[in-house]
């Protein structure tokens, strides 16, 4: 597979103090990239400079092709973000937002088949305040494909959902990534990152301590002798929750 | 070149939606101006014909004084309140200041005096505290004597003073105080508008998350223009309607040079409100600076009284003032006629004022 997404020595300083310190990876297209790590490592600040929106303070990244500190506006066009919470403006249908969002790329779409694809069909005439959190992540996702993008972007995409939102969103970004984009996401679930990465990057104190794909990972760790402490369990109490409450969507 | 337009018609069709659902917004663009226009102009409206109230006290029985009574009750100048009969009820009215003057004609008054025809003496009777309206009266009954006598006595009147309004007659209090609610709708509209919505906008992420896409700087600031135009025109004119229909307003202007008025006004104000809000990364910022901005603007542009009552250096400055121009632009058009062509240096100002807005807008404009 071809390497989509070009990282080398990636820097950004806040009053002097590295954030994000010389960071180096690799993302081939088509897979899903995670980006683990606890609060403050420095996920967030890499993907807003990956996605132009923080300018870099040093090293280099290109994205498709193009340099995200000389043609940002190319990047731009090839990429599609869903922050961490997802606002939009209020009173507007979420028909309109799919549609403005796609005139800015000069697009006309139907907005109804984008919808449709999230399973907000019956939402097209509501507005984006009326959602529940799980809709509105759905929705954001589909407002962040609208144009197509080679490249797709989620920052903790999960966080704060009930388990059957969050394994309805993990379906539907295996559908995206199925469809040929490139996701590279953000995640402090490690469940998460486990079953929908097919490799992750750790981070801490704004350095890449680790690369590989979880499998891997978790081999080189038993590979040190580690054991876990408890007796594994053959199921845990999630799996408990979804059998006994389903997996259907509760919003 | 089209592609590039699609988000800005697409953006200004939407927002103009969006007003109409929001039911704040409703209030702020149409029925607080129109409050406004009502509660001023029932201040300044209707009729501007000054009249008195006064009372009027007649001893005398004669004919002549009996058809002076009649003419002077037809006199709109006098307010006559009839339940007044005696000097005492004048007086205690007069303390209280519920009548401006009493008319006093002694028992003598209209009988034949030395000359044969008709003489006396009519006496102003006023309160100290409202000497201003006293003399004004009596100055009114000396003109009418004036003409009085004339019918008596023929006498030569080498000068004479002729008054007369600057105003073209029918103009009303009323045409003069629209203009300035007009300037005042455009200015709350233009700059509190923007300064509250894009700050709440940024703190919420989505003009952050607009930053994400392709979307440029001038298509957001195109496409809120637009909308915001349309909303401009769809404010004034409610209120225009109004004024029209309640008021008797006299539009004397073309409405082709009074729509490019509020267009070039609009677009102005609404700039204003577009380099504070979008420079301003929350409400805390943005609120006392609208605020800065708009009162000084509010009160030097002849919105609420007319410039020329300010010192001579202050007005120097008020007419370059951004809204000055569009207040004088607005009454120019309305009460005297003319047309956008002869409002040279008021569309100049408003153009280099409307350079330099978007010019800092552009330049101070923050996506969160």
């Amino acid at each position: 597979m071809s390497t989509l997404i070009d990282v080398k020595n990636l820097t950004k300083k806040y009053n002097g103090k590295p954030v994000v310190d010389g960071i180096s990876f690799a993302v081939k297209k088509g897979e899903i990239f995670g980006i683990l790590g606890p609060n403050g490592a420095g996920k967030t600040t890499t993907l807003e400079m990956l996605e132009a929106l923080r300018p870099i303070d040093a090293g280099s990244a290109t994205l498709g092709g193009f340099a995200i500190d000389k043609e940002p506006e190319q990047v731009k066009g090839i990429i599609g973000v869903q922050p961490q919470t997802p606002s939009f403006e209020e009173k507007t249908t979420l028909s309109e937002i799919i549609s403005f969002f796609a005139s800015i790329y000069g697009e006309k779409v139907n907005a109804k088949s984008f919808l449709n694809d999230v399973g907000l069909l019956e939402k097209a005439n509501a507005y984006p305040e009326t959602l529940s959190g799980g809709q509105r992540q759905r929705f954001s996702i589909a407002v962040a494909l609208v144009h197509s993008p080679q490249i797709f972007f989620l920052d903790e995409p999960t966080t704060g959902l009930d388990p059957q939102a969050r394994r309805n969103l993990w379906e539907l970004i295996k559908e995206v990534r199925d469809k040929g984009v490139t996701v590279v996401m953000t995640t402090h679930y490690m469940e998460e990152a486990e079953l929908l990465c097919d490799r992750v990057a750790v981070m801490d104190n704004g350095k890449i301590i680790a690369l590989d794909t979880p499998k891997n990972l978790i081999k080189a760790l038993l590979k040190k002798g580690f054991t876990k402490s408890a007796k594994v369990e053959q199921a845990n109490l999630e799996d408990v929750f979804i059998d006994l409450t389903g997996k259907a969507l509760r919003d | 070149m089209k592609k590039s337009l699609l988000p800005v018609t697409t953006f200004a069709r939407i927002d103009i939606k969006r007003l109409f659902r929001d039911k704040v917004a409703i209030f702020f663009v149409f029925i607080f101006p129109v409050m406004f226009l009502l509660i001023f102009g029932s201040i300044f409206g209707g009729d501007s014909n000054i009249s008195f109230k006064v009372a009027l006290l007649s001893e005398s029985n004669n004919q002549f004084t009996t058809n002076f009574v009649d003419e002077i009750k037809k006199d709109d100048v006098f307010d006559i309140d009839e339940k007044i009969t005696t000097l005492d009820q004048a007086k205690e009215k007069l303390n209280r200041g519920t009548i401006d003057a009493a008319i006093i004609l002694p028992a003598s008054f209209g009988e034949p005096g030395t000359s044969g025809t008709p003489a006396g003496e009519a006496t102003v009777l006023y309160d100290q505290s409202s000497a201003q309206a006293g003399q004004t009266l009596a100055s009114i009954m000396q003109a009418i004597f004036a003409d009085i006598n004339k019918q008596f006595v023929t006498t030569v009147t080498p000068f004479t003073v002729k008054t007369e309004s600057t105003a073209t007659k029918g103009l009303t209090q009323f045409d003069y105080t629209f203009a300035g609610l007009l300037g005042f709708t455009l200015l709350s509209l233009g700059v509190f508008g923007p300064t509250s919505v894009f700050p709440r906008l940024k703190q919420k992420g989505v003009l952050r998350r607009y930053h994400t896409t392709t979307l440029k700087v001038w298509q957001y600031f195109t496409g809120n223009v637009i909308s915001n135009g349309f909303t401009g025109i769809l404010s004034v004119a409610l209120m225009f309607a109004i004024a029209l229909i309640v008021f008797d307003l006299n539009m004397r202007g073309d409405y082709l040079s009074f729509l490019v008025m509020i267009l070039l006004g609009a677009t102005l104000m609404f700039g204003i409100g577009l380099a504070i809000g979008g420079w301003a990364k929350n409400e805390n910022q943005a609120a006392p600076l609208a605020q800065m901005v708009a009162l000084p603007m509010m009160f030097l542009s002849g919105v609420f009284f007319p410039t020329f009552l300010m010192p001579e250096f202050l007005q120097k400055i008020t007419q370059f003032i951004p809204l000055t121009p569009i207040v004088d632009g607005f009454r120019m058009i309305v009460t005297e006629g003319m047309t956008i062509f002869e409002l040279g240096p008021q569309v100049g100002i408003i153009l280099i004022w409307t350079v330099v807005v978007y010019f800092l807008a552009f330049k101070l404009f923050r996506w969160e």
